[in-house]
C-alpha cells in the first residue's frame, strides 16, 4: 500500500472528522409530523377528515334546501330521471315507485306534480290531468306476458300520441342524491347529518377529555390512598357495559338535544382517558424536570398544567383522534335504535334508521349515510393509527 | 492459521449488516479471534461497538433486515455461517449456549422455570419426562438455588433478579455446552449479587470443561474472570490480547482511554479520571479509515484514510494502530514492529 | 387450657378466613357480586328518577286510571319498599309483569328471546375465535408481505364499518338483488349467515388486528431470543412460547367483545328481525316499558358481568403473575 506524505504526521483536532458524531435534532413535533407525513394511510385519514369537515361544515352553505325543507310532490325520487318529452317544449318525469307524475323542465329539473284522476285497473293505465288534458300512463307491458318483449315497463300517451323511449336519461336535477320519503333533499340531510354525527362525536370527546384528564391527573399527581380509590371507581365504571346505561340515560331524559347527547357519552367514556393520563402522570413525574419543579416549590396544579400534560399530549391527542371515531358509531347506534337526536335534526344514524323500512325499494336512502358513516370511521381510524406509529416511541429512532 | 488442536470457536473477518431502509448498518467489520478450551474470553467495548451483534452472529440469531454478510465462523472445524436455521438448533443450548443481559425479561413469565428447563434438556437430549425433571433439579441445584424440588414449580415471577440469572444460567449449562456465551450477565444486577453470578459462571465452566464468551462494557470484571480479551469499536477489533497484556502494556489509544477512564487503581493512590471525549461512530455512516480517529489524540494523516491491520505484537498480543508501524512517531509506551498479523 | 385452645382455634380460623379473601378467585366473585348489586340499584333508581312515573307520558289520562295503573304495578308503595321488592324479585327471577305487553311476565319474555339471540351470540363469538386468531397470528408472521396487509386492510375496514351498515348491504344484495336467502326471521340456517356475519364483523376484525400486534409485539421479547437461544424449534418458538402470551391480550379483551356482541345484536335483530332478547329490548326502549327495560338490562348487566369474570378466570390460568399474586422476592 502506497503511503502518502503526512501519512506518519499527528492531525490537528481540526483535521479530523466531527468527534460528536450527531444526528439531526428534531423537536418532538416536528419529529412526529415528519414520521406521519411517511404514512400514506394516515395521510389519507388526514385529508378524508378534513374533506368530511368541509362538506359537513362548508356543504350546507353550497345547497339550497335547508335540512327540513319537505317538497312531498318529489317524495322519494330516485338518481337518475327519466325524461319524456310528450308535446313541444313539454317534459314529463314518471316516478316508477311512487307512480307521481311530474312536469319537469328540458334539463330535468322537477316544476310540478300533475294530479292523478283515475286508475284504469283492467288495462292498467293511470289517467293524470295536466290543465284538461289527459296524460296517461300505460302499465300494461309489466303485467302482460304479450308486451314482455317490449322490454319496457310503460309507456306515455298523450293526445293520442304513444311514447314508449323517454328522450333521454339525466342525473337527478334536483336533488343530487335523490329526495326522501317527504321529499328532502338527502345531500342536504347527509351534510347536516354528518354535522351533527361531527359534533356529537367532538363534543363528547372533548368533554371526555376534559373530564379524563382532570381526574386521571389529580388521581395520578395526589398517589396513595386517594389514587387507590378514584381507581378502583374507574375500575367499577369499566365492568358494567356502558352502552347500556348510555341508552337507559337516554330513555330517561326526555329532551334529546345535542346537548343531552354530548353529556351522556362525555360521561361514560372518559374512563379510557383517565386511566391513560394517569399512567402518564405516574411515569412522568418521576422524571427529572418535574422533580427540579418541585424542589423550586412549583405548586402542585402548575406542575401538572405546565409540565405533566404538555408532556402526555402525544398519547392523548391519539386517543381523541380514536375516541371520535366511537363517538361517531355509539350516536349513530343510539339513533339507529331511536333514540338520536329528536326530528326534524337528524344525525346520519337517524338517517339510516329512518329508511330502513324501506331498504328493498329505495336502499340508496340507506347506503348513502351509511357510506358516509363508514368513511367518516375509516378517516379517523387512519388518522388515529397514523398518529399512534408516529407517537410511538419505541419507533421514534428510525 | 492452522487450527490449533484445543480451537473450539474460529472466527475470521466477521461481518454483519443490517440493511434498514435508511442504509446499510455494519454493525461488524470483518473481526477475528479464536476461542480454546478453558478460555474466558472478555469482549469488551462501548454501547453500539458492535459485541452484542458479535454474538447474536455466533449464535445464528441475527435477524431481518440484519445477516451475516461476510467470513466464517468455524465450530470445533464445523462451518456455522452455512448452516440453516433448524441446523443451527441443534447447536443452539446443546454445543454453544447463551445467557443474556435482563432475567427479568429473558425468561417467559407464563410458564414454570421447570417447564422451561425440562423443555430445553428434553429438545437436546433423549431424556424422558422424570430423568429431565430430576435432571433440572439437580441442575438448580448446581447453580445455588434452594430448596430446588418446590422452586422448580415457581414462575419466573417467583424469583428474584439473581435467582434468575442462575435459572438462566442452568438453562444454559443444561447440555454441557462447549462454549456459554454471556452477554453482560451482571450489568442488571445488585453490585453484590454480580460477584456471585461470575463466581458461578467460572465455576461451572471448571466443572464442565466449557469455554466462556463475556460480552461486557466493565473491564473490571474483564480483570477479575477473563483469561483473554477483544475490544471492540465502531464494529472493528481494536486490540486483542491476554488480559495481563492489556491491562499491563496497553496498544491501543482507544484501550488506553478505556483504562484511563474507570477507577480501577487499587492501591489506593488517587488518580483523576480521564474521559474519552465525543461519540461512539455512527455506523449508519460510519468515518473512512480506523473508527476511532475523530476521537484518537494520536491519529495521524493515514488513520483517517485506511484503518490499521492488526498488528502481531507478541504471541497473544494483537492491536489494530498506526503507531505500531515503523514510519510513525514514537510515542511512549507503544511498540513498533515490522510484522502484521498472519490472518487475512 | 381451655381458653388457650379456643384462642388458637379463633385465631387459625382467622387465618384461614384471610387466606380465603386473600384468594384471587374468591376476591374476582365477591367483586363481582358487588358490581351486580350497585348496577341493579343505579338501574332501580335510574328508572324511578323518571318525572312523574312512567305513564306520565301516555296520552292525558284521567287521574283515576293512572292511580289505578300505579296500585297494579305497586307504584304507589313507598320507594324503599318498592326497591326492597325488586331487589328480592332479581334474587328470586321474578322481573315483574311487562307493562306493555300485558299478561307477559318479563323474566318470561327474556326466557323466550334470550335462547335465540344466545345462539347467534355463541356461533359469532365461535366464529371469532376459530377465525380471528389464526388470522391474526399468520398476518404477524407474515409482516408486511401481501398477505398481511390484505387481512389488516379487510381487518381495518371491518373495524369501521357498523354493524347495521354490513347488515343492511347484506339484506339488500342476498336477499333483495340475489335473492339467494330470506331477509327477515331465522326460517332456514342460511338465515343465520346474516345475522352471524353483521355480528362478527367488528370483533372479528379487532381480534386479528390485536392478535397481530399482540404477537408481533410478543416476538420482540427477550425470552423468545432465550427459546431460541437454547434450540427450539420455530414451531415451539411460535406456538408455545409466543402465543400463550400473545393471547394475553386477546382473551382481555373478550369480556368487552361479548358486551359489544350483545349490544350488536339490538341492531341486528331489529334489521333482521329476529324475535331474541335484543329487539324486545329496543322494543321496550321505543315502547317505554320500563319493567322491560329494567329486567333487561339489569339480565344484561349480569350475564355481561358474569361473562367478564369466566374471562378473568382464564384469563388467571394463562398468566400465572394474575393467578399467584404479583410478587414474592
Amino acid at each position: 500500500m502506497p503511503f502518502q506524505e503526512n501519512d506518519f504526521t499527528f492531525l490537528e483536532t481540526n483535521q479530523k472528522a466531527d468527534k460528536e458524531q450527531v444526528r439531526q435534532a428534531l423537536t418532538y413535533w416536528a419529529d412526529t409530523w415528519r414520521r406521519l407525513k411517511k404514512n400514506k394511510m394516515a395521510i389519507a385519514g388526514l385529508i378524508g377528515v378534513i374533506l368530511i369537515t368541509l362538506f359537513a361544515f362548508v356543504g350546507p352553505l353550497f345547497t339550497p334546501y335547508d335540512y327540513d325543507e319537505q317538497q312531498t310532490d318529489f317524495a322519494n325520487t330516485p338518481l337518475h330521471v327519466e325524461v319524456f318529452e310528450i308535446d313541444t317544449d313539454f317534459y314529463v318525469y314518471l316516478n316508477p315507485s311512487t307512480y307521481r307524475l311530474l312536469v319537469v323542465a328540458e334539463d330535468g329539473t322537477f316544476l310540478h306534480r300533475l294530479e292523478q284522476t283515475s286508475l284504469d285497473a283492467i288495462n292498467k293505465q293511470f289517467h293524470y290531468d295536466n290543465a284538461g288534458e289527459d296524460v296517461i300512463v300505460d302499465f300494461s307491458y309489466k303485467v302482460l306476458p304479450a308486451l314482455a318483449d317490449e322490454g319496457i315497463d310503460y309507456s306515455i300517451i298523450y293526445k293520442g300520441v304513444e311514447y314508449k323511449t323517454p328522450l333521454k336519461v339525466v342525473p337527478n336535477q334536483t336533488f343530487p342524491l335523490g329526495s326522501d320519503n317527504v321529499g328532502r333533499d338527502i345531500l342536504t340531510r347527509i351534510m347536516y347529518g354528518a354535522r351533527i354525527s361531527l359534533e356529537v362525536a367532538l363534543f363528547a370527546a372533548l368533554f371526555s377529555l376534559v373530564i379524563g384528564v382532570t381526574y386521571g391527573a389529580i388521581a395520578g399527581m395526589v398517589g396513595g390512598r386517594i389514587d387507590n380509590l378514584m381507581m378502583r371507581f374507574v375500575d367499577i365504571i369499566d365492568s358494567i357495559p356502558l352502552l347500556l346505561y348510555v341508552i337507559l340515560i337516554m330513555v330517561i331524559v326526555d329532551n334529546k338535544g345535542l346537548g343531552t347527547i354530548v353529556l351522556t357519552l362525555g360521561l361514560f367514556y372518559w374512563v379510557g382517558m383517565a386511566r391513560l393520563v394517569r399512567g402518564q402522570v405516574l411515569s412522568l413525574k418521576e422524571q427529572e424536570y418535574v422533580l427540579a419543579a418541585r424542589m423550586l416549590g412549583v405548586s402542585q396544579p402548575v406542575i401538572i398544567w405546565r409540565h405533566l400534560i404538555p408532556n402526555a399530549m402525544g398519547p392523548i391527542l391519539v386517543a381523541l383522534t380514536m375516541m371520535i371515531p366511537t363517538a361517531v358509531f355509539t350516536e349513530s347506534f343510539l339513533s339507529f335504535i331511536g333514540l338520536g337526536i329528536s326530528a326534524p335534526l337528524a344525525s346520519l344514524g337517524t338517517l339510516a334508521n329512518d329508511s330502513l323500512d324501506a331498504i328493498m325499494t329505495y336502499p340508496f336512502q340507506l347506503l348513502a349515510p351509511s357510506l358516509t358513516i363508514a368513511i367518516m370511521m375509516l378517516a379517523f381510524n387512519f388518522l388515529g393509527d397514523g398518529l399512534r406509529s408516529a407517537l410511538d416511541p419505541r419507533l421514534r429512532k428510525g | 492459521m492452522i487450527p490449533m488442536p484445543n480451537n473450539i470457536l474460529d472466527v475470521k473477518n466477521l461481518r454483519t449488516t443490517f440493511y434498514t431502509h435508511m442504509g446499510e448498518v455494519q454493525a461488524v467489520r470483518g473481526i477475528s479471534f479464536e476461542v480454546d478450551q478453558g478460555d474466558v474470553m472478555g469482549i469488551v467495548g462501548e454501547s453500539g461497538s458492535g459485541k452484542s451483534v458479535t454474538a447474536m452472529s455466533i449464535m445464528g440469531l441475527v435477524d431481518e433486515p440484519g445477516r451475516v454478510s461476510g467470513g466464517s465462523i468455524k465450530f470445533m472445524g464445523k462451518e456455522l455461517t452455512t448452516l440453516t436455521d433448524a441446523e443451527m438448533n441443534e447447536y443452539r443450548g446443546k454445543e454453544i449456549s447463551m445467557i443474556f443481559q435482563d432475567p427479568m425479561t429473558s425468561l417467559n413469565p407464563v410458564f414454570s422455570i421447570g417447564n422451561q428447563l425440562v423443555e430445553v434438556i428434553r429438545r437436546h437430549t433423549d431424556l424422558d419426562k422424570e430423568q429431565a425433571h430430576a435432571r433440572a433439579i439437580e441442575l438448580l441445584r448446581m447453580v445455588g438455588i434452594p430448596e430446588p424440588e418446590i422452586r422448580i414449580k415457581n414462575y419466573p415471577h417467583q424469583f428474584s433478579g439473581g435467582m434468575r440469572q442462575r435459572a438462566m444460567i442452568a438453562m444454559a449449562i443444561s447440555c454441557n455446552p462447549k462454549i456459554l456465551i454471556a452477554d453482560e450477565p451482571t450489568t442488571a444486577l445488585d453490585v453484590t449479587i454480580q460477584a456471585q453470578i461470575l463466581d458461578l459462571m467460572v465455576r461451572l465452566k471448571k466443572e464442565l470443561n466449557s469455554s466462556i464468551i463475556l460480552i461486557t462494557h466493565d473491564l473490571g470484571v474483564v480483570s477479575e474472570v477473563c483469561n483473554k480479551v477483544n475490544v471492540m469499536y465502531g464494529g472493528m477489533l481494536m486490540e486483542k490480547a491476554s488480559v495481563e497484556e492489556l491491562f499491563d502494556t496497553p496498544q491501543h489509544p482507544y484501550t488506553l482511554g478505556l483504562l484511563k477512564s474507570i477507577p480501577r487503581d487499587v492501591t489506593g493512590e488517587r488518580k483523576r479520571l480521564v474521559p474519552i471525549e465525543g461519540t461512539p461512530p455512527d455506523l449508519l455512516k460510519p468515518p473512512s479509515g480506523c473508527p476511532f480517529s475523530p476521537r484518537c489524540p494520536y491519529a495521524m494523516g493515514i488513520c483517517i484514510r485506511e484503518a490499521a491491520p492488526l498488528y502481531k505484537l507478541s504471541a497473544t498480543h494483537h492491536a489494530s494502530c498506526w503507531l505500531h508501524h515503523k514510519g510513525a512517531p514514537a510515542v511512549e509506551g507503544f511498540v513498533q514492529v515490522e510484522e502484521e498479523s498472519d490472518h487475512e | 387450657m381451655g381458653t388457650e385452645k379456643t384462642r388458637e382455634t379463633v385465631l387459625t380460623s382467622l387465618k384461614a378466613l384471610k387466606a380465603f379473601f386473600h384468594n384471587y378467585y374468591v376476591r374476582r366473585v365477591l367483586g363481582a357480586l358487588l358490581t351486580i348489586f350497585l348496577i341493579a340499584t343505579v338501574t332501580f333508581f335510574m328508572m324511578h328518577a323518571i318525572p312523574g312515573g312512567p305513564f306520565s307520558r301516555e296520552r292525558a289520562l284521567p287521574d283515576e286510571i293512572i292511580a289505578a295503573l300505579n296500585a297494579k304495578y305497586h307504584l304507589d308503595d313507598p320507594l324503599w319498599k318498592q326497591y326492597v321488592d325488586y331487589m328480592v324479585g332479581l334474587v328470586t327471577f321474578d322481573l315483574g309483569p311487562s307493562f306493555k305487553r300485558t299478561g307477559f311476565m318479563v323474566e318470561e319474555l327474556i326466557a323466550t328471546g334470550f335462547p335465540i339471540s344466545a345462539k347467534i351470540g355463541l356461533m359469532a363469538i365461535i366464529l371469532i375465535i376459530v377465525i380471528g386468531i389464526p388470522v391474526g397470528i399468520v398476518s404477524a408472521l407474515r409482516q408486511n408481505k401481501p398477505a398481511d396487509y390484505l387481512v389488516m386492510f379487510i381487518a381495518t375496514l371491518g373495524v369501521t364499518i357498523p354493524s347495521f351498515v354490513v347488515a343492511a348491504v347484506y339484506i339488500y344484495l342476498f336477499a333483495g338483488v340475489l335473492n339467494w336467502v330470506d331477509a327477515f326471521g331465522l326460517n332456514q340456517p342460511s338465515s343465520y349467515i346474516g345475522p352471524v356475519l353483521a355480528l362478527v364483523g367488528y370483533s372479528l376484525a379487532f381480534v386479528s388486528r390485536l392478535t397481530r400486534s399482540s404477537m408481533l409485539e410478543v416476538m420482540r421479547q427477550d425470552y423468545i431470543r432465550t427459546a431460541r437461544a437454547n434450540g427450539l424449534s420455530r414451531f415451539k418458538v411460535i406456538y408455545k412460547h409466543a402465543l400463550k402470551n400473545a393471547l394475553i391480550p386477546v382473551v382481555t379483551y373478550i369480556g368487552p367483545m361479548i358486551a359489544a356482541i350483545l349490544t350488536g345484536s339490538f341492531v341486528i335483530e331489529k334489521v333482521f328481525t329476529i324475535p331474541g332478547i335484543g329487539k324486545y329490548f329496543v322494543q321496550s326502549v321505543s315502547d317505554r316499558d320500563y319493567t322491560m327495560i329494567i329486567g333487561t338490562t339489569v339480565f344484561y348487566a349480569v350475564l355481561y358481568v358474569v361473562m367478564v369474570l369466566l374471562v378473568d378466570v382464564a384469563y388467571s390460568l394463562i398468566d400465572p403473575r394474575i393467578r399467584l399474586g404479583k410478587k414474592s422476592e
